[in-house]
Parts: structure tokens; sequence; C-alpha cells
């Protein structure tokens, strides 16, 4: 982590990631001491006082107004009459805690599953490898948008656990799904170039089970591909959810995402650029912020790692 | 050049010149009513019609270019408003004679006539087209199957022929005869499907290379889900069926999917119809009407817009809670969700349909600002105040947004409401299956034919099944009932003598507050500045007459 | 290499056959999801509703279906559920546009990509690199739709430099293909600039400090000949590898988001439809051709890696 402090420029991009979560979990107060409304009240036929006139917060024809500028629809309305900026602050939550779900889900799985096919090697690798090739091969987007819609119909029962359809764990679900060969497959193939070296071997001489060997020896030695993957999973889950809630397969309604914004943007282009703007110009900050971190991060730990960065 | 070749090309040029001389020379016996004729127009659509087919076509954009295509024994008077309601002759020489019990449909078959082949109509070809429409599995052939006499039998195979019709080729003559008095069978026959194509035409989907039928046009050029082209009949002028005009122009239909490219090629005049399926961009609009405004006006439709108030559960079997929605809903906020194409009102039956009552709304001005305190109190009085409601919709816009807006407006009153939203393709299933008993939610009916029994299905007892529900109010009320069996075998031509009781059905409706209509869909009629506005026909049924489209 | 080649083939072979099982699963998995109810209409009659069921063979077990639907699949004679079209001929009417866009915006971020990473490289630590560097990252941190979407408000309406969406066909008027296949290029190509100017900046530095390079120099040659000859060759092969997978991956998945905002008509957008109107059919029919492309594009890749790198050997 030292090092990573040395790096100025990635420290101040940590801490504006910092910023713009700690701004989303502060949403509820935003709402009510500064918009005074909540993210899902709608304000179709009401007006308000802009510039001492008084102008219909939706036109007659639909359209929302603008940015105000002040407290009660600072960025502007939607096409139900609703506070942009609160909605913003509402859907970075919910984009943010799908991404860190959908991460935590992705390396969970990874790590397991690639440790023990890089480790066990035979039969049980080549089930898994087999296994992370078919999730890989499955064009992700589809797959994301696939799973999305058929899920979002009635949940998921998988007998431990269901999932209603109007949960956020369901996008994060899938997402995880979608990530988790991609961080897998090279956990894999480092947990086989490990297995090979002399610590590794003289902890099975020393009788060492192959479940204290993986967790004592391979895993320690995996920890900084770990960490490097780590952000740009984050990252990429963001946009993966945005993609998939444009195209209908992520956060349902009326839950408010960064995605969902601006696939209701996009039908008001022209005339109400801010609805795309505003939503999409926060995600860019958000997950650049995160990139700029993640770069600092490999650069400390492992610079000859030439992680791609986008999948 | 060879002497041979020489001559050849001489040959060929007269030929083009001669054939050139007669198209410019046929396309002005086309002319009608005086406006220019001949030229071609560019038609576009935002979704492509389900089928070309007239045996299997059932959406409206389908309908849009088979019902001129395709005319049946009756057709529609080609008249905007309440006079396109009008049955009128088509292929029949006149409008049928009815037997007493209403039961048996006898017609006589215009002599002469002939398809866009140039091949004779045939009263058999009227079984023949019955037959493919049901074999083919027309979207709405159980219009056939219920009503004609061995009809079903037919479906099921248990007969090669429908035993209720008899046709004689020789005298033209055709006998229907039915399972029941049924009121609109006529407008049954109406429909493109009814429409008549040669007997022996392939029993397949021909979408591709449609059949030939009689009617102002004919269809060619067919590229799937991009477009098509409709070419005026040679063998139709404006006298072979009186009342049905030959058209104009002929017409390129493209399919373009993105309604502002749509509006924005018709506002700049590079395209000249736009689909009145479709609605023009909310932030467009107030361009189109100060550019175009002499090209553009909203059409009446006659379809609703609703919320449904499950009678059989929870709050809303309570009429307090029933009522108090429609106190609550602000109808003009809808119509803005709605890009302002929606007109706002309160009874089922929309304005346009016989049976739309003129009485005032029972639950104020549909115009005004609704009664959220009186919404308030009734939800109190009934004790059911945090009752929680799960609202359902539908995944595209502006239905997801009524949606919203009509969750917001349960949570303000006083329920606890939250949202369902199911993709489109999946809405009517989902909500129609009994086993998820929605409590309330969106719901949209456009009419098949005009006249009010096809809305009051949605109201029978009759409709309520496991799977496949229309009755989604599950609404079961004996007066409703009792009005419904009398009313519904009156036929189509006699439903001016018994409008009053249709109005105070509604009427009795509205108060029972069985539903919560918010309004009736308005569409444009949209144009380039090539087309003649007010000489194209906007028909109550079928949208934009393409066969009234003439260049100025 | 007949081993090589054989084995791939098997690869792909169960690769297809499992994606297609875990398509037909995932739509199984709808609950309410009877494709014969959505299919008989708003107003049917159970009678109808089982009508088309025996017609279509819903009626039957999960793997009678998944048979009957494969054998359709390859005797090119799938209809779609909710539309009374042949799939297959409808994606091979819909290619068009979607090659156009994968291959239009692979030339771009390839060379553009090569181009921006050398530059960044040569000029390590300097303002032009971070400037490149800056505007890399934020071309990986822009969703591809939001960036289309912008695009399509600022050229298109504002400023009326390009058409606003839809596909001209090559064939019929070139310029106008080129117009409106320009924002849809970059809206995609943005993206992988991106991503392959830092990794090739990342190598190009690598190979730069490697010991034949310095040789290189000391021996006297030029900097853009040392440049030029060990460095790009030796960086290409990672291009190569990039490139060939991020061209399966445009078109399994940016070609999807891109199409839909600019409304090319491609196989993107028909398969996001047919998602959305949960017709199965078409869905199972493109992706399989996405991962068969996926498939043997990478095995070309290896093939091309064993060609120019000797050392490599395919196993």
């Amino acid at each position: 982590m030292r090092a990573v402090a040395h790096d100025k420029v990635a420290l101040a991009f940590g801490a504006l990631f910092v910023a713009i979560v700690v701004l989303c979990l502060f949403a509820p107060v935003y709402a009510q001491d500064v918009a005074h409304t909540g993210p899902d009240d709608n304000h179709i036929t009401e007006t308000v006082i802009v510039d001492g006139k008084q102008v219909d917060v939706v036109s007659p024809q639909g359209v929302p107004i603008g940015p105000t500028w002040k407290g009660r629809f600072l960025l502007g309305a939607d096409s139900n009459g609703r506070d942009v900026a609160v909605r913003l602050l509402y859907g970075g939550r919910n984009s943010l805690e799908i991404a860190a779900i959908a991460t935590l889900i992705t390396m969970v799985l990874a790590v397991l599953l690639g440790t023990l096919a890089g480790y066990l090697r035979g039969f049980a690798d080549g089930v898994l490898s087999r296994l992370f090739d078919l999730v890989w091969a499955y064009p992700a987007v589809l797959l994301g948008v696939a799973l999305g819609v058929a899920l979002a119909v009635g949940g998921l029962n998988l007998g431990l656990f269901t999932l209603h359809s109007g949960s956020l764990l369901l996008p994060a679900f899938v997402i995880g799904i979608v990530f988790f060969p991609y961080v897998a497959k090279p956990l894999r193939a480092h947990a086989l170039s490990l297995r090979e070296r002399e610590f590794v071997d003289a902890a099975r001489v020393m009788g060492s089970s192959p479940l204290r060997i993986m967790v004592g020896e391979i895993l320690p030695n995996l920890t900084s591909t770990i960490i490097v993957f780590v952000p740009l999973i984050v990252a990429n889950a963001i946009l993966l959810e945005a993609g998939l809630s444009y195209l209908g397969a992520g956060v349902q309604d009326p839950n408010p995402s960064w995605g969902t914004m601006i696939a209701d943007g996009i039908r008001l282009i022209p005339g109400a650029i801010h609805l795309v703007l505003v939503p999409g110009v926060m995600l860019v900050l958000t997950v650049l912020s995160v990139n700029v971190f993640a770069d600092g991060v490999r650069d400390a730990l492992d610079p000859k790692a030439i992680v791609r960065g986008r999948f | 050049m060879h002497r041979t070749l020489r001559s050849l090309l001489g040959l060929s040029l007269a030929l083009a010149l001669f054939a050139g001389l007669s198209a410019c020379g046929s396309s002005s016996t086309g002319s009608t009513t005086g406006g220019t004729t001949g030229g071609t127009a560019t038609v576009l659509m935002g979704t492509p019609p389900d089928s070309l087919d007239p045996g299997l076509g059932a959406t409206t954009q389908s309908y849009e270019a088979t019902w001129i295509t395709y005319t049946g024994l009756v057709t529609y008077a080609h008249a905007s408003g309440e006079a396109g309601t009008k049955l009128i002759p088509g292929l029949a020489e006149s409008l049928p004679s009815v037997s007493s019990d209403g039961k048996t449909y006898t017609f006589t078959l215009r002599k002469g006539l002939v398809y866009s082949n140039g091949a004779p109509v045939k009263a058999s070809d009227f079984a023949y087209t019955i037959q493919r429409a049901i074999k083919l599995g027309w979207g709405d052939k159980e219009l056939l199957t219920e009503n004609i006499a061995g009809g079903e039998a037919f479906d099921k195979g248990k007969s090669s022929s429908i035993s209720g019709i008899q046709t004689d080729d020789a005298t033209g003559r055709i006998t229907v005869k039915l399972v029941a008095p049924y009121g609109p069978f006529l407008n049954v026959l109406a429909f493109p499907a009814a429409g008549l194509v040669p007997s022996g035409t392939a029993m397949k989907s021909l979408t591709n290379s449609p059949p030939p039928g009689v009617g102002p046009y004919e269809i060619a050029s067919v590229v799937p889900n991009k477009s098509f082209a409709l070419t005026r009949n040679p063998h139709f002028s404006s006298s072979t069926i009186p009342g049905v005009p030959a058209g104009h122009v002929d017409l390129n239909v493209k399919i373009v999917s993105n309604n502002q490219s749509e509006a924005e090629q018709v506002l700049d005049n590079t395209a000249d119809v736009f689909d009145y399926n479709d609605s023009i961009p909310p932030t467009l609009i107030s361009q189109v009407e100060s550019q175009a405004s002499g090209r553009y006006a909203k059409e009446p439709t006659v379809s609703g817009e609703y919320f449904f108030l499950n009678t059989k559960a929870k709050p809303f079997d309570n009429p307090l809670a029933r009522q108090a929605v429609n106190y609550a809903i602000d109808k003009r906020a809808l119509q803005r969700l709605d890009s302002g194409m929606l007109d706002p009102g309160c009874f089922f039956l929309p304005v346009g349909m016989p049976g739309h009552p003129t009485s005032p709304c029972p639950y104020g001005d549909p115009n005004a600002a609704p009664n959220l305190a009186k919404a308030k109190e009734l939800v109190r009085q009934s004790g059911l105040a945090g009752t929680p409601v799960t609202v359902w919709g539908g995944s595209r816009a502006p239905h997801k947004e009524f949606v919203d807006y009509y969750a917001s407006v349960l949570n303000a009153i006083g329920f606890k409401a939250s949202e369902k939203i199911v993709a489109d393709a999946q809405y009517y299933q989902t909500v129609g299956n009994l086993s998820t008993n929605p409590q309330t939610g969106w719901l949209s009916f456009s009419q098949d034919f005009p006249n009010p029994i096809d809305f009051y299905q949605l109201l029978d007892a009759k409709s309520i099944l496991p799977t496949e529900n229309h009755n989604l109010s599950q609404v079961d009320d004996p007066h409703i009932q009792s009005e419904i069996a009398a009313l519904g075998p009156v036929p189509s031509s006699q439903l001016s003598s018994v409008v009053g009781r249709w109005q105070a059905l509604d009427q009795y409706n509205a108060q029972k507050a069985y539903l919560a209509p918010f309004g009736y869909d308005e569409v444009p009629k949209f144009f380039s500045d090539r087309i003649d506005f007010g000489a194209a026909v906007f028909h109550p049924v079928y949208g934009n007459d393409w066969s009234t489209l003439q260049l100025k | 290499m007949a081993v090589f080649l054989a084995r791939r083939l098997a690869a792909l072979v169960a690769v297809l056959f499992a994606i297609t099982v875990l398509t037909f699963l995932i739509f199984q998995a709808i609950p309410n999801g009877d494709p014969a109810l959505r299919m008989a209409g708003r107003l049917a009659t159970p009678q109808q509703v089982q009508d088309i069921r025996v017609q279509w063979g819903f009626d039957k077990p999960i793997y009678v279906q998944y048979a009957k639907t494969m054998e359709k699949v390859l005797d090119g004679s799938v209809i779609s559920y909710t539309q009374q079209i042949n799939v297959e001929q409808e994606i091979v009417r819909d290619l068009p546009p979607t090659i156009s866009l994968a291959l239009g915006a692979g030339v771009i971020w390839l060379v553009l990509g090569v181009l921006l990473g050398l530059l960044s490289a040569m000029h390590a630590g300097r303002l032009l690199d971070r400037v490149l560097t800056v505007f890399a990252l934020t071309g990986i941190s822009m969703p591809v739709f939001f960036l289309g979407a912008i695009m399509l408000y600022w050229l298109g309406y504002k400023w009326g430099l390009l058409p606003l969406g839809g596909y001209v066909p090559l064939t019929s008027d070139p310029w106008g293909w080129f117009t409106h296949m320009l924002m849809p290029w970059i809206a995609l190509s943005i993206v992988s600039i991106g991503v392959y100017s830092r990794v090739l900046r990342a190598n190009v530095l690598d190979v730069m400090s490697e010991d034949y390079v310095r040789t290189a120099r000391a021996k006297g040659l030029s900097e853009r000949r040392v440049l030029i000859h060990h460095v790009l060759r030796n960086s290409l092969m990672g291009i190569v590898t990039l490139w060939g997978l991020d061209f399966a991956w445009v078109i399994g998945g940016g070609a999807i988001l891109v199409e839909s905002v600019f409304n090319l008509g491609g196989v993107g957008q028909y398969a996001a439809q047919s998602i959305g109107r949960l017709d199965v059919p078409p869905v199972m029919v493109i992706t399989m051709l996405v991962a068969c492309a996926v498939v043997v594009l990478s095995t070309l890749v290896d093939l091309a890696y064993a060609l120019l790198d000797p050392r490599v050997r395919l196993s």
C-alpha cells in the first residue's frame, strides 16, 4: 500500500471514488433536507418557480424541465416528474451495491474454483475448465440479457434461497456469473505454476493435506493477482449493470439505477438531454476513478501484469 | 451495328414507348374525386405487420395494408368518424338478408368481379377463404369457428368443409348459418381475413408473396421486417365497388423502428406518412405542432386505457377503495406521460363507440385536478389504509411510466404500493393467470369492431378463465350479465335502437368502479406536405386509409 | 497441425452443444413463460392454446423440444415464436449492418490503438503520454450506449452533421453507408482504442527494456528502426490475440448496445428484440453463431501465433 501511496494521481482518484460512494450513501439526507421529495414521488402536474416564473415540471407534451440549480429539481426532473438529483443518488446506491455484490460473487467463485482447478488438476480441473470455457464462450452481454430477462419475470429459486424479481441481488448474481471465468482462468494458470514451486513440494513432503496447501501456500501467493483484479471487476460490473439495465434486463422498476436512468433519458432525446447526461457523466466519473485507482494498485503490486481493463 | 440487332432495338424501343404511353393512359382513369392521380408515396411503419397474408395477419399494421387489398362480402364505408363504422356491401351486391331468428345470412355475389390477377371471382371462393383463414390459424379465427355452424368441426379436422356455408357458383348465392345469433357477425366478415382469395390458394403462409385479391391495391416486393410495396390494382376502378375508392398513388412502405427518425423524416418531407400506431417523440411534438400544423392532427381512436381493480382480492373487493382510486387518479398527469396523446375520460366505453355515456363523470371532471382529499377519506373509512398493493405493468414506455405514477398515487392516498413490471410480451399472460391473482395493474383495450359487446367481454363473468383471463377485475355482476345477454345478439346494423341501454349500462359500470379508466388513446395523423391532408380519410377502425391518399 | 485442428473442432462442437442447452434452459426458467399462451394472443380460448401447444410440440418433454428445435436449426427451417418468419433468413438479412459495424470499428480501433499506444510509449512520462493515457482511461470507462447517445444528440440533432441512426447498404449508397456508420464506429471503437493503446504502450515499454533492443541500439540502429523492427513485431502477437477476441466480443456484446442506440437493424438488435419478446429460436441461433465465431477466431489467432513465432508449439 505504501507504493500506492506514492502514486498521487491514483490516490486522488481513489478518494474521488470514496467521495462518490459517500455522497450516494447520503441519498436519504439529500432527499429529505434539500430536495424535499423522495426518489419515487411523481410531480407530473405540479409547477415550480424558476427565475420568478411558474413553470410546469412536466410540459403537456410530456417533456420535463432541465436543471433549476436550486434545492428542488437541482438537476431537473424526469418524465414522471421525479427529482433527477435524488434519483441519481439513490440510483448510485443501487448501482454501486450491485457492483460490490457482483464483484464479491465473481471473486469468491473465481478464487475457489480457479484455485481448485489449478491445484487439483486431472479430472476436477477438466470439469472446471470446461465450465469456465462454457461461460466464457457464451457472449457476455447476451448471457447477461438472457439471464436477466428470464430471472426478472419470476425471480430465482435455488431451493436454498429465493431472490424475488425486484431484488437487486438478481442483477448482481447475473453479473457475478458472467464475469467469474475472466478471473478464474488467470487464477487457475497462476495456481498451476505455483504448484510446481519448491515450497509447495516441501509442504507436501511434510504431509500437509491438499486443503492446507491450497489455503496456506497457494492462496497467499495469489493475493496480489486477486487484489489487482478487484477494482477491475468493480469497474466492469458497474458498466455491465448499466448496459443490462439499458436493455431492460437489469434493475427493475421503479428502482433507479444509472443504467435505467440513461435508458429513460435516451427516449426523450433531444429535448431533455440532462436525463442522459447527468447519470452518464456520474457513471463515467465513477468508473474512471476506479480505473485510475486500479492502475495505481497494479503498478504498485504487479507492474508486469498487462491486464486488459475491459471485458 | 448488326442489322437484326438494330431492328430488334428499334422494336423494343417502340414497345417501351407504347408501354410507357399506355401506363400514362391507365393512371388517369383511376381518379375518383378529381384529385391528382399517379406518383408514389412513402409510408413509414414502426412495427412490421405480423403477416401480409390476409389469412394470418391480425395486427393493425397488417390490416392497414390488407383491408384495401382484400375486400370481403361486406366492408366499411371509407369515411372518418362514426360514418366510417357503417357497413356497406363489398363483394356482395347488397347487405345480406338475415333470417328472423338471426342465424342465417344470405348474400349474392356481384357479377363480373375479377381478382388482381384477372381471374374471375366465384361464390365458392368465399367458403375457401374462410376455411383457409381457419386452417392457417388467423389470430382471431375463433370469431369464425365459434360463430359459423360447422366451424369448430372443420377446425378440428373432423370435417373437410364448413357445413354452415353454402355457395352456388351459378347464381352467386352465399348462405351462412350461425351457431347462435351474433350481433357483430357482419363486422367479422368485414375483416381482411374474410376478404376473398381464389380457391386453391396455397394453404400455407404466403406472407412474402401474398395471394391476389379484390381491392384498390395489390401487395408486392415484400422484404420481411424491412419493406413492401402496394401498387394500384389494374383490375379495380372506382366503379367496381361503390363506396370503395380506387387508389390514387402507389405506396412504398418502409419499416423504421425508431420513432424519432420516423417523425423527422415526415417532418422534413423525405417520407410521406407517419405510422399512426407510433408516437411522435414528446420533444418533437411541439416542433411538429408549430412547423407542420397544417398536416398534423390528433385523431381519436376507440381504445381505452384503464387500471383494473381486482374485485375478488383485498383491498379492491371493497367498493370504497375502488372509488378512492377513481377519485385520486389525475388523468391529466397520465395524459402528459402519454405525450399529450390521451383524451382524459372516466367511462369504460371510449368516445366514438356507440354507448359512450354523455352524462358527467361521477368522480369529477377528468380534465380537472383530482379530489385527493376525498380519496384519502374513503381509504380511511374503508379501514384499509396500509394495505400492501402490488401494481402490475408492462415494460414499454409509457405503460411503465403509467404504473410508476399510479403506484405513487396509491402511496399518497394511504396504501403501500409496490410495482411489478413485466416484459410486454409476457404481460397479459402473466396478469391473466388466476394463480398470479393480481390486485391491480394497467390494462388497455382497443376495439376489434365498432360494437360495445366487443368491450364488454372484458367485464363478462363468463370470461373469467384460469389462464388467459380477460376479465382482470373478475367482475361478476348479475345486472351486467343480464344486459350483455340481452344486448349482445342485436345486429350491428341495429345498434342505434339500443344505444340508450348501453349508455345506462356504462354509467352503472362507472358507479360500481370496477375499473379506473383514465382516458382514450389519440393517435397522430401526420403527413408530409406532398399529401392532400384534408382529402385523406382517417378511418375509425383501420386508421390511415391509404386508398384515399393523393398528392397535392 | 491436423491433431490441433481436429481437437479444436471437437471443442467447438462441444461448446456449441453446451451453449444451446444452456440457452434453452434459461428460457424454460421463465414462469408463465408458456410460448403457446403468448403465440395464441390476448383473447384466445384454452382450446386454441392447446392446439398451438400440440402443433409446436410444447406438450412434449424438454429434451424432445430441444431436439426438435436443434433439428430445425441445423436444416435452416427455424421459425420464430412471435413472428411467422424464418429465423435464419432473417439473420442473413441482418448481417450487413453488424458486419459493417464490427469490421469498420475493428480497423479503426486497431490502427488508432496501435498508433496512440506507440505515441504514448515513445513519449513515456511526458505530457503527450499523460494526455493520451487520460483519453484512453476515459474511453475504457465509458458505456458505449451513453457515448452513442451523446454523439447522436450533438452530432446528429444539435449540429445536424450526421444522420440520426438507421443503416444504408453499401451497395445502394456508399457515401450514405459511410455517414450512417461513422458514429456507431466511433462509439464502439473508443473503448477498444483505450484498451489497445494502453496494452501496446505497456508492451512496447516492456520490450524496449529488453536486452536485444539495447543491443540493437548499441549497434547504432536508428530509434525508428529499433521501434518498428524489434519492438513492434514482438508486441504484435499480443495485439493479434486481443484483436481476435475483441472482434468476437463486439459481435456478441458491444454490437447489441450500439445497434440498439443507432437503430442499425443488425443481428445484435434482432437478438435484443427477440429476448425482449421472449422469442427463443432467434436467441438460440444467434448465440450459437456468436459462440462459433469466438471459437473459430480464437483458433485462427492461435494458428497465427504459431506461424508468427516458431517458438510457440500448438498444443
